[in-house]
């Protein structure tokens, strides 16, 4: 039988592999990527949450997440394209120029 | 009718300073030392007439002016009281001052400063004033610091001269003297502030009646530290050992000064204030001793630094000394008319004594030492004169009034049975006339040892107007009786006992037989003129007197050099080394954590989510271990 | 005249404000009559004060927060009164005599703003608008400092600023918790220093803290040892307007803070802290007074010689009875005149020579007599001489805490020594010996401006200090009503022993 744990775990290791990502990637857009699946994570578990304790919030909550995320992703991907028209990189080691 | 005449006394030596000071700072206006004079003349008509009054009606006068410090409890008024105490030093101190500053006109000739030196010479007479007149002791403080300040603006009177090393002169300049007499004066000072404290906390007042009519049921451990406190008051303003450096120094400034404030008024002031508190005084035995002996010991002292002096005004300097601690002596042993007495008198012939030193330096273009002189009396006849009476007087010569005043100390000291101090102070009595009479033949007789083509004698006006401290140097001793019947309706009588009585012509002839064999020793040595013997001037006595014991030496090295070092170490290694530098250390690290902490700002964005991550991981455990303990 | 207190606050405010659009030339002259109206203000409020009464007076109340029980609310009684009048004359002097040359405008207005911080600070009684005019006063000091300052200018304002700002910041950690104790006990808030004087027992440790914390606060800008290292750099490197207003009124205000809230808010901690700041305020007094000693430069023997007297006026504040207190605020007026006097008197030789080393000068007495007569009477006055009135304050202080502790009374009492030290040998190597600089052989003396500035302050010296009266009678009054009170409200019966209140001290004879 597939209980909640299941379901915590599965968001838990994605949300681990997107952690992961947004640690070891030097890529902008694979911190995207890497953002969207631990966003998913969360979501994952919010809706698995909801199903089991019947509370429509959680379910609720993952749907704004996934507008957020939608959203965020159309000005993020703005933005990308804008830096990459100015830097010609999107790599992050190439783009320190906030250095204290 | 007597308070006005109270409040001349007491003013006019203040509108003589102001108006003195008007002219401060311009040139040389012979009416304002006139002026002044004539002022200070009027104090001393009005002070005589309420000496009269006080005489013939036996009452004091007392006016209070209006109030100077009010708080809580705590009342001080500037309030005035002339009785018979007071009245005797207002006589004194204005007379002196009169003839002193009639002869400063013509000391002070030559003098660009001339108006300036009216101004100060006055304020310090109206401080005086003040501190004899006042019927308080915060009174008596003010003028106690006046005359302070004044002493200190008159030794430095000539500021302009520079540091000379101790070598050359003992004296280093007179600026320099002036800050060592008003230093050490402070440090008195606050041991008499002491003694005020002591006093109004617990009498609850500062006046003189208030206090001393409860003195008697104060505990005794009380009385004799306000004794103590307010003696070493008195023993700064009198010079007394340990404390009595300032006043050889103090002979920088013009003689006229050394005449009235150090030697006839401001010196006198330590011992008007042991008189004054004589309730308190009377009440603390031990203290009472302390001050005798202290003054004996003073006494001779003084007098052996003397023996070898050449310089003329240090010589007169330490018989000032000498002759205060004899004055203690009087007031310790209890015999306070006495000591007012000797008061009196040794402001006459010691004045009359310095003002005939400054002709002598007048005549030698400011040369001081006395084997430079010699055989001046041929030049300086009334000079002559003036100081040979004085030195007569000083001496204890009967007829001439110290023989009066300063017997009677001796005999005191007798009659209490001090045979310690007694001898001393006899003994003392031998050398005070050798060293006087010593510095009369080495200036006046003998062979001539200057190179001044022909000095020249005092103007008139000047040895005129010293004619009256000549009379009163010879005749003042003969009104003892009168004297001892006024002052006794205030002071406690003292008389001799029986047993004393009839030894009286013997004791005075020992006295006497001493100052005799002073005089003609010092004739024997110096009557002819001066033979130097190196032998004598090298031997180690003959030195360690007239290098005064190398006491200034040993203030120098164990007390001034010190505490310049002790205060520059602090400045420099603990103020700025150890308080500042905490103080920039806790800056310094603020700033360089700041600075370390700036570099994980690396820019890339790639870090900041490497530590976001680790904070978050780090969150959980925390937060995970917070809930575990619970 | 029922406003006259926010008149007097803020009327230099606007003007300087105005003053912005005054053409340059004239801001000197615009400066010097806002700053004469001021001061005559202030003499009105004094010619109009009822010195027999020890409370408050002229209390103006506004509500500002009221759901905080925060309130515009100030007032006067004798132990404010004469600091704003101190105020108001030194700056008026300050700006008579003042000789930049540069930004005059500036100045002027930078001044006016900073008076107005002044008197707010010492007419505030609700204790918001107290720190808000605290800490602005902070402000124009930094920027006169670190505008018009010497070389190392940026180094002593920035020291100025963050040393002061925190302990008042810490002063400001006690205000919070003082009000949240009262919220407590009262379950209203309220920031009036009245409410809180009315406030109960509230425990020893609780009003320990308290009082370390407003300790802080006010020691630093006392300067207490061993806070005091940033005054020798500000004096240092301050204009001279900027010394004579920071000596003469802003160190003022650390002690006045103890008076007004260290005393009365806690009067059982204040008893049980009486040694250590006595033994502080020794350290004070002696030690600053040998590290002036030993300084080369004229105007750094003041400044420490600042730190010195202001050791005197802690002295007094904590000897618990009107002898002391009254003589440590009699002795805050009179240090605020003499030291402001003798910065001025500092500052004329440096637009002389640019230089304020000892070893420069020798001799100025020949060269500039009247010069040295005024340095003369404020030197005396600085030393304690009586009949001036450097001598009322120190006097009562000394004789205040002989009652509490006569070894500390004589320890302290050597300042009449050490002080004379320092100055007579600063005076001897300024104005005595013959000229050795030839710099100094053409100087020329005081001119009339200078002289007329400094005039006023020499008659102040010699009037107060034959007749404290005027000032000393409403001083005695306020202290006497504070003391009554603080016997009341203590708790420990050791407090009540220690505190001699005025009443008991006419009875104790």
């Amino acid at each position: 039988m597939i209980g909640l744990n299941h379901y915590l775990i599965i968001s838990g290791l994605l949300f681990a592999i997107g952690l992961v990502g947004v640690i070891r990637r030097r890529n902008l857009l694979m911190l995207f990527f890497a953002t969207e699946i631990m966003l998913n994570a969360a979501n994952i578990a919010f809706a698995a949450a909801s199903y089991y304790y019947n509370d429509l919030a959680g379910q609720m909550f993952a749907f704004f997440i996934i507008a957020i995320a939608a959203s965020e992703v159309a000005v993020g991907l703005g933005l990308l394209i804008l830096i990459y028209k100015k830097h010609g990189t999107l790599d992050l080691d190439d783009l320190a120029t906030m250095k204290g | 009718m007597m308070e006005s005449l109270v409040y001349i006394a007491l003013f006019t030596p203040l509108v003589s300073a102001l108006f003195a000071g008007l002219f401060g700072m311009s040139q040389r206006q012979v009416f304002v030392g006139i002026v002044s004079s004539m002022l200070l003349f009027v104090s001393f008509i009005a002070s005589a007439l309420l000496a009269y009054h006080v005489a013939t009606t036996g009452n004091s006068v007392s006016v209070t002016l209006m109030d100077w410090i009010v708080v809580a409890n705590l009342s001080i008024p500037f309030g005035f009281v002339v009785d018979h105490v007071s009245v005797t030093m207002m006589v004194v101190v204005t007379l002196v001052s009169t003839v002193v500053h009639i002869y400063s006109i013509g000391y002070m000739d030559h003098d660009k400063s001339f108006n300036r030196f009216f101004s100060y010479l006055s304020a310090f007479v109206f401080s005086m004033m003040v501190l004899v007149m006042s019927d308080n002791f915060a009174g008596l403080f003010i003028g106690w610091e006046g005359v302070g300040v004044c002493s200190w603006l008159l030794i430095g009177f000539w500021y302009h001269k520079a540091d000379a090393p101790r070598e050359k002169n003992p004296s280093i300049s007179p600026s320099w003297a002036a800050n060592e007499a008003f230093i050490m004066n402070r440090i008195a000072d606050l041991g008499m502030l002491i003694g005020l404290f002591i006093l109004f906390w617990h009498t609850g007042s500062l006046q003189y009646d208030v206090v001393f009519a409860q003195i008697p049921e104060l505990p005794s451990i009380v009385l004799t530290l306000a004794a103590i406190a307010l003696f070493i008051g008195a023993m700064g303003k009198s010079a007394q050992f340990p404390l009595h450096t300032w006043l050889t120094d103090a002979m920088e400034g013009p003689t006229p000064v050394s005449a009235l404030i150090h030697a006839a008024t401001m010196v006198t002031a330590g011992v008007f204030l042991v008189i004054r508190a004589y309730p308190l005084f009377e009440l603390t035995p031990e203290v009472s001793y302390f001050i005798a002996a202290l003054g004996t010991f003073v006494a001779f002292f003084a007098a052996s630094m003397a023996l070898v002096n050449r310089d003329l005004k240090r010589i007169i300097a330490f018989s000032t000394l000498s002759q205060l601690g004899y004055m203690f002596a009087a007031a310790g042993l209890g015999a306070y008319w006495i000591a007012l007495f000797h008061l009196a008198a040794h402001a006459f012939f010691k004045a009359l004594l310095f003002l005939g030193g400054g002709n002598v330096m007048h005549a030698m273009h400011d040369e001081l030492d006395i084997f430079k002189m010699g055989g001046l009396k041929k030049y300086m006849k009334w000079t002559h004169v003036y100081m040979f009476l004085a030195s007569l007087s000083l001496a204890g010569i009967p007829i001439f009034a110290g023989f009066f005043s300063k017997d009677a100390i001796i005999e005191t000291a007798f009659n209490e049975g001090t045979l310690v101090l007694w001898s001393i102070l006899v003994l003392t009595a031998g050398m005070t006339a050798f060293y006087s009479f010593r510095q009369i033949f080495l200036t006046f007789w003998g062979d001539e040892r200057h190179n001044i083509e022909h000095p020249h004698e005092m103007y008139k006006f000047a040895l005129v107007a010293m004619s009256p401290l000549a009379l009163l140097a010879v005749i003042a001793g003969w009104f003892k009786n009168d004297f001892n019947s006024f002052v006794i309706n205030l002071l406690p009588n003292y008389e001799m006992s029986e047993h004393t009585h009839h030894l009286v012509w013997y004791l005075g002839a020992i006295v006497l037989a001493f100052a005799l064999a002073g005089i003609i020793l010092a004739w024997v040595k110096y009557g002819k003129g001066l033979k130097r013997n190196e032998k004598v001037e090298n031997r180690f006595v003959y030195k360690l007197l007239a290098n005064q014991y190398y006491i200034p030496q040993i203030y120098e090295a164990l007390i001034s050099k010190p505490y310049a070092e002790l205060s520059k170490f602090l400045w420099k290694k603990v103020d700025m080394r150890i308080v500042d530098a905490i103080v920039d250390g806790i800056a310094n690290f603020i700033y360089t954590t700041g600075d370390e902490m700036r570099k994980m700002q690396t820019g890339n964005l790639s870090h900041y989510l490497n530590w976001m991550a680790g904070g978050a991981v780090f969150l959980l455990i925390f937060a995970g271990l917070l809930s575990m303990l619970g | 005249m029922d406003n006259i207190l926010s008149i007097l606050i803020f009327f230099p405010a606007i003007a300087g404000l105005l003053g912005f659009i005054v053409h340059k030339q004239s801001a000197r002259a615009y400066g010097i009559s806002v700053a004469a109206i001021e001061f005559l203000l202030s003499l009105w409020l004094w010619i109009s004060f009822d010195s027999t009464n020890g409370a408050m007076q002229f209390v103006e109340l506004i509500p500002i927060i009221p759901d905080f029980g925060i309130n515009y609310y100030v007032g006067v009684d004798g132990i404010s009164l004469f600091l704003v009048v101190l105020t108001t004359l030194m700056t008026l002097i300050g700006i008579v005599s003042m000789s930049i040359k540069s930004e005059v405008k500036n100045m002027v207005v930078t001044l006016l703003f900073l008076e107005m911080t002044m008197v707010g600070v010492f007419v505030a009684l609700d204790v918001i608008v107290f720190y808000l005019f605290w800490e602005l006063s902070l402000v124009p000091m930094l920027y006169i400092i670190g505008a018009w300052g010497g070389p190392l200018r940026v180094y002593a304002s920035i020291k100025f600023f963050l040393y002061t700002f925190a302990g008042s910041l810490i002063m400001l950690v006690g205000i919070l918790f003082m009000a949240y104790e009262y919220h407590s006990e009262m379950q209203v808030w309220s920031f009036a220093l009245t409410d809180w004087y009315q406030m109960g027992w509230f425990g020893l440790d609780k009003q320990l803290w308290l009082f370390g914390a407003f300790f802080i606060g006010f020691a630093i800008k006392v300067p207490m040892f061993p806070f005091h290292t940033w005054l020798p750099y500000a004096h240092g490197q301050a204009p001279t307007i900027g010394s004579v207003i920071l000596a003469a009124v802003l160190l003022k205000m650390g002690t006045y803070g103890f008076v007004r809230f260290s005393l009365p808010l806690f009067p059982d901690a204040s008893v049980m802290m009486i040694m250590p700041i006595a033994i502080l305020s020794l350290i004070m007094i002696i030690y600053t007074a040998m590290v002036a000693y030993a300084q080369e430069d004229i105007k750094q023997v003041i400044a420490y010689s600042s730190i010195s007297h202001m050791g005197i006026i802690m002295l007094g504040i904590f000897a618990m009875n009107s002898h002391g207190i009254s003589g440590a605020i009699f002795q805050m007026i009179a240090h605020g005149i003499v030291s402001g006097a003798l910065f001025m008197l500092v500052g004329m030789i440096y637009d002389r020579r640019h230089t304020k080393l000892m070893s420069e000068f020798g001799g100025l007495a020949s060269v500039m007599p009247k010069f040295a007569l005024i340095f003369g009477v404020m030197l005396m006055a600085s030393v304690g001489l009586p009949l001036t009135i450097g001598f009322v304050g120190e006097f009562l202080v000394l004789l205040g805490f002989y009652k509490i502790s006569p070894i500390i009374t004589i320890l302290a009492g050597t300042s009449i020594i050490v002080g004379a030290v320092y100055m007579l040998s600063l005076y001897k190597k300024t104005f005595f010996g013959p000229i050795t600089n030839d710099a100094n052989k053409s100087l020329k003396d005081l001119d009339s401006r200078e002289t007329w500035s400094l005039i006023p302050l020499v008659i102040i010296v010699a009037w107060l200090g034959i007749y404290p009266k005027p000032v000393l009678g409403p001083i005695d009054t306020s202290v006497s009503a504070m003391l009554e009170f603080m016997e009341e409200k203590a708790s420990m019966q050791n407090t009540k022993d220690m505190i001699l209140t005025t009443q008991q001290a006419k009875e104790g004879n």
